[in-house]
């Protein structure tokens, strides 16, 4: 039985269970997608579009994760290796037993959303986190009006999720994908140049935007929406901060009032207008 | 009517609880007064309030959470028993009793229950005691507290001189009284007045004020002399972060939780090496800002009690009434 | 106001009128009569907060470990202590000695905390245990002094020999006996660092104590992981501690850590002859070269 976020209330929300990897995909020379089940083989818990799992090499350490799909009996979490924990995770094998602990935080606001134009904007591996929504609109296309995404990395072999955004989301009715890398290079003959240039050149119309990368692609993706006379509440994006009980005790994760592990991750602009500006 | 009992019969009174009970009484041990678990020849500590405060009743400096294994691919992931016994906590301070109020907040509210938290919690009775002569470092008034007065007490204990009168508040806590009742006196008795305070602070409106001095130099100036150690946070009876840690010995290893403090750099340092907080202002700043402005918009009340641990163990004297002066003034 | 805290205040107003420091750090008066924390005064109308009284206990060289990378200039009242320990900071290159301004105070020797809180105000109250230790009141290196040099060479000339008898006293002990001493000790401290955050000896740029993700000490506060700490700590500032006090002074347990440095002192200078840390900075550090006559019983 999976667990959703109110079961894991009732249960020891600070132990893990054990959970093991199914499956690992290369998706970038450093960033890998590991799937994710129970001994039984059910999905560890239900996570939300957005939400958070703690996964655990218990002999190294914990870390909190955003999940980028959920499957009928598994869920996704995409690791970019950046500190010991996710060195040793990308040393690993399926079979692997992991601890997995979760769902955490608030997820994307999916009602607000529904019956909306959406615009979702990624850059390296900020795709992770929206994917688990872009996968949940595909998945309930109906609920959504048109779909755009503007993804860029570095170079072409820096993108994530190549299948998703060259194969499968090419196919899917009223979407449109838009990929850029940030210099030219041989045997790219897709776009090149910056993600805030290239949202400006395509000028959506959407009503609501999604936009999770580096704070430098955050804070000039935000004039270019602002020139497009979005609200602060139809510009949401996701905050990252040091994260260790991921239920808003252990006090780290705080910007001002607000714990991303419980209030966040998923932000909107008029709620970040008012929070320090200390992330 | 009070149900009174001199000072000298204190000791047999606690040996009695502590048949059935774990007895926790406020105890001067080598270079430290804490709360430790009655045993005869103990050293009460009832003239002033103890060094540590009693959050690490519920809230132990190091925790274990589970046990776990690992070998090649495989894990193993074991709970680890919670004692059952019930204790009661002896001695209890006015401005400790708030400070197990905002420990509630942050553990037993807001979606999730912590169960290590609650666990010890739920156990727990606790007798507060009244306090006649403030040490010099005492302001909890100032923070709205009444030194006679244990909020969220199960029996509230009268310093009579003498003697102790003692009033059951909780159905619990009359319980505990009722196993000792033949020790008691019942007599009408005056609590004795409350001695001035030395130090004063005037909350009034900071939260508020708080709100925009974000970027107002004054962090500058307060934060400059901070050594950036912990002592004020572990001493402080609301200052609850925490780290969760592994112990590993080969294969198996224990997962811990133990205090941790925002004044240190491997608090907010992201794998990556991101630090949202580099510096001393930024840490002293959030420190103050917390407990002064972010703890009340988030649990309604201050994450102060006025205890004035902080205000002696400082090694800088970094006195958070003269903070509090500081922010009025700004 | 004393004729020091006059002079003090003179001085720093002159200093930061002329602009040859752009702040000074001294002490001022704190929350209670027997505190006296540091200072840091940017203008001249505020040098009126500077203080010298018994209880300028902090040895504020510590702080020119954060101005390691400041551009401006910053002047320090040094007593005698505090100037061992920027000698000490300049052996090391931590300080560059033309970025500070040092006034030198000749100190009587500081009156115990503690005992002041305890005793109260018209008390006769007894020096602090690490003046009563102390062989340098008088700071070694200045710019400026305050105070008459003749008093400077009396206060020099009474000067009293070492006095170890308190670490004797350890060393009596079975080692049982000193195992179970420095456990009871340590099974207390809570591992909030005051010590080495005060310590001017500390200025490692990252502490091996903080380096958490590597793995040398455990987060656990246990005797294993207490015990770790303070030996290291005591070994990593052996040959360097100046034996100003503060790591003692600041401990909220009240842990007698200055008994394990002082032992250190001791060994150092029964093993590779009389040495005090921060007096000749050209010197060789005991700890820090080789020797061919350096003893190797222990190898």
């Amino acid at each position: 039985m999976a667990v959703n976020v109110e079961d894991v209330k009732k249960i020891n929300p600070l132990v893990p269970i054990k959970a093991k990897v199914t499956r690992i995909v290369q998706e970038t020379p450093d960033v890998k997608t590991f799937h994710i089940s129970t001994m039984d083989d059910q999905k560890p818990f239900d996570p939300m579009p957005g939400q958070l799992g703690m996964l655990s090499l218990p002999l190294v350490g914990e870390g909190m994760f955003s999940i980028t799909n959920k499957g009928e009996n598994h869920i996704e979490m995409a690791l970019k290796e950046v500190g010991q924990l996710t060195k040793a995770l990308h040393e690993i094998e399926v079979g692997q037993e992991v601890g997995i602990r979760g769902p955490y935080g608030n997820g994307f606001p999916i009602d607000y959303c529904k019956g909306k134009d959406l615009l979702i904007i990624g850059g390296g591996i900020g795709l992770a986190p929206v994917r688990s929504l872009i996968m949940h609109c595909i998945k309930n296309r109906d609920d959504f009006g048109k779909l755009t995404v503007v993804y860029g990395a570095r170079s072409k072999s820096d993108l994530c999720f190549q299948e998703d955004l060259f194969e499968n989301w090419t196919k899917v009715p009223n979407m449109d994908v838009f990929v850029t890398i940030d210099r030219e290079e041989e045997g790219w003959d897709g776009h090149v140049g910056f993600v805030p240039a290239y949202v400006e050149e395509l000028a959506p119309k959407p009503q609501v935007t999604v936009l999770c990368g580096p704070p430098i692609m955050i804070k000039f993706t935000l004039p270019s929406l602002q020139k497009m006379n979005f609200s602060d509440q139809d510009i949401i994006t996701t905050l990252e901060m040091r994260m260790k009980c991921g239920i808003g005790k252990c006090g780290r994760c705080n910007i001002g009032s607000c714990y991303v592990c419980l209030d966040g991750p998923v932000f909107t602009m008029e709620q970040l207008k008012d929070l320090p500006p200390e992330y | 009517m009070m149900k009174t009992i001199l000072k000298a019969k204190l000791p047999e009174m606690l040996e009695q609880l502590a048949k059935e009970y774990k007895v926790l009484v406020p105890a001067k041990l080598e270079g430290v007064s804490r709360f430790a678990a009655y045993r005869e020849n103990l050293e009460l500590a009832l003239d002033e309030n103890v060094t540590m405060p009693p959050k690490d009743i519920f809230f132990p400096q190091t925790e274990e959470m589970y046990k776990f294994a690992a070998k090649d691919q495989s894990l193993e992931i074991e709970e680890i028993p919670q004692d059952e016994k019930l204790q009661v906590i002896f001695g209890v301070r006015s401005c400790d009793m708030k400070s197990i109020d905002c420990l509630d907040q942050v553990f037993l509210t807001k979606g999730f229950s912590d169960p290590f938290y609650q666990d010890k919690r739920d156990r727990s009775i606790l007798i507060a005691l009244s306090c006649v002569k403030p040490m010099e470092s005492c302001f909890c008034t100032s923070m709205g507290i009444d030194p006679q007065k244990g909020q969220g007490a199960d029996i509230q204990a009268y310093d009579l001189g003498e003697k102790l009168a003692f009033e059951g508040i909780t159905e619990r806590g009359q319980e505990v009284l009722n196993k000792v009742s033949g020790m008691f006196a019942e007599e009408d008795a005056a609590i004795p007045p409350m001695g001035e305070f030395n130090l004063t602070a005037n909350v009034e409106g900071v939260p508020e004020k708080l709100k925009n001095m974000f970027d107002h130099s004054i962090w500058d100036d307060i934060s400059r002399k901070c050594l950036n150690c912990s002592a004020c946070a572990y001493v402080c009876p609301t200052c609850h972060c925490f780290d969760i840690a592994s112990e590993v010995r080969g294969e198996d290893g224990v997962k811990i939780r133990c205090w941790d403090c925002c004044m240190f750099d491997e608090y907010t340092v992201m794998a990556g090496g991101h630090q949202p907080r580099p510096g001393k202002k930024e840490r002293v700043r959030n420190r103050f800002l917390h407990k002064l402005r972010y703890f009340p918009e988030r649990y309604n009340m201050l994450l102060c009690t006025g205890c004035g641990r902080c205000v002696v163990k400082c090694p800088v004297n970094l006195d958070i009434t003269n903070v509090i002066k500081k922010i009025k003034e700004a | 106001m004393s004729e020091m805290t006059k002079k003090m205040q003179e001085i720093a107003r002159e200093i930061l009128v002329k602009g040859e420091a752009e702040v000074v750090i001294g002490w001022e008066k704190g929350t209670f009569w027997y505190l006296s924390p540091p200072a840091f005064i940017d203008k001249p109308e505020d040098v009126q907060r500077l203080v010298w009284d018994d209880f300028c206990h902090n040895n504020l060289s510590k702080y020119l470990v954060d101005l390691k990378n400041h551009e401006g200039k910053a002047a320090v009242f040094v007593k005698g202590c505090d100037s061992r320990a920027f000698n000490r900071l300049l052996q090391d290159k931590q300080i560059a000695r033309e970025k500070v301004v040092l006034i030198g105070i000749p100190c009587p020797g500081l009156l115990d905390q503690d005992k002041a809180k305890e005793l109260g105000k018209n008390s006769d109250l007894p020096k602090a245990q690490k003046c009563l230790d102390c062989q340098y009141p008088n700071p070694l290196v200045y710019d400026y002094y305050l105070g008459d040099k003749e008093a400077l060479n009396e206060v020099a000339a009474t000067k009293e020999a070492a006095d170890y008898s308190d670490v004797a006293a350890i060393e009596a002990m079975s080692p049982d006996e000193r195992y179970d001493f420095w456990t009871k000790q340590y099974d207390r401290c809570i591992r909030c660092y005051a010590c080495r955050n005060v310590c001017p000896a500390c200025s490692c740029r990252e502490c091996v104590f903080d380096q958490t993700r590597v793995g040398w000490i455990g987060k656990a506060n246990n005797s294993s992981e207490n015990q770790f700490f303070a030996l290291t700590r005591a070994m990593h500032v052996a040959g360097r501690c100046i034996e100003c006090g503060e790591c003692e002074r600041a401990c909220p347990m009240d842990i007698p850590i200055m008994l394990l440095n002082k032992k250190l002192v001791k060994d150092i200078n029964e093993l590779f002859g009389e040495y005090d840390a921060g007096i000749d900075i050209e010197g060789k550090l005991p700890l820090g070269h080789f020797d061919k006559n350096d003893p190797e019983e222990f190898m």
